[in-house]
């Protein structure tokens, strides 16, 4: 099953195994991205959504001089530009961020599942609606919170997103990004970001270390990040 | 209801640190940045005299 981890374990919202089924059969193609592909350009019209399988996508946005702000990281099982259905037009690129997996769901066969279906259009919605929370939560990482809030913020934000979804045990988790990744997302230098690293793990809160995020301690960690997970709406 | 002392200015001077050759900056509040040192040390002259003409002016308002 390819919408295995969709929607799963948020408050109140999971899908039927009928509505699985009918996501299921709308993917009209899979396709491998390679890693550090820009799957679709800011401003690209498009006629289908695409579901993340399996590696790491973002959404991003460009400056006049090159230099990248993702504004959203997207982890296997969710709609990466659900978004796209009623925009048709994106106003931020997507791209991967590791080799990825994904299923291809024409606009038009969206149009003909939901039309009989308004709880699934519901459901659809609320996946909207959870990444409008997130960049809620990016835009308050942003300008509120300092270099090392940044950062704990977003290793608890994606604890508790890949924990929901089973890809995370709480405390330890696989997260191929490398430090720039992170500098475009916390919006900091390589070099802050490295300092940054350096500093939680002193602070015995949390290691990276490559690929691999070991959490030391989650409740510090989470109130340095002044992170809340209420926004995910997990179940 | 929200701090009002958050859209005061901040009394609380960020701290400097050097990383990697360059300067990070961190803080007050949500001040993220990393300058060269060239930048650092041009910046912090330029702080210094703006906070110089900033308190001068505080005096001749009493």
């Amino acid at each position: 099953m390819f919408t295995q981890r969709f929607l799963i374990n948020k408050r109140g919202i999971e899908l039927t195994e009928e509505e699985a089924k009918l996501i299921e059969g709308s993917i009209h193609e899979v396709k491998i991205i390679e890693p550090r592909t820009t799957f679709i350009h800011a401003g690209q019209s498009v006629s289908f959504s695409t579901l993340l399988i399996s590696g790491l996508m973002s959404r991003y946005i460009d400056d006049k001089k090159g230099r990248r702000q993702l504004v959203a990281v997207q982890l296997a099982g969710e709609f990466v530009d659900l978004h796209a259905y009623p925009m048709k037009t994106l106003d931020h690129s997507i791209g991967t961020l590791t080799r990825a997996e994904v299923g291809i769901v024409p606009h038009s066969t969206l149009a003909e599942i939901i039309a009989p279906r308004p709880e699934l259009a519901r459901k659809l919605w609320f996946s909207t609606l959870l990444d409008a929370a997130m960049h809620r939560a990016w835009l308050f990482r942003l300008g509120r919170l300092d270099a090392v809030g940044r950062v704990a913020h977003f290793i608890c934000e994606t604890n508790a997103r890949l924990e929901s979804v089973g890809l995370s045990d709480g405390l330890q988790f696989e997260l191929e990004l490398t430090q720039t990744d992170l500098a475009e997302i916390c919006g900091l230098t390589a070099v802050h970001v490295n300092r940054v690293i350096r500093q939680l793990r002193e602070a015995g809160l949390c290691l990276l270390k490559s690929s691999h995020v070991e959490i030391l301690d989650r409740a510090a960690l989470e109130k340095r990040g002044d992170f809340n997970s209420d926004y995910l709406y997990l179940g | 209801m929200a701090d009002d002392t958050l859209r005061q200015p901040y009394d609380v001077a960020g701290e400097a640190n050097v990383e990697d050759g360059h300067v990070v900056v961190d803080g007050p509040n949500g001040i993220a940045i990393t300058l060269t040192a060239d930048a650092a040390v041009l910046m912090g002259e330029r702080l210094v005299a703006a906070g110089q003409a900033a308190r001068e002016t505080a005096e001749t308002e009493k």
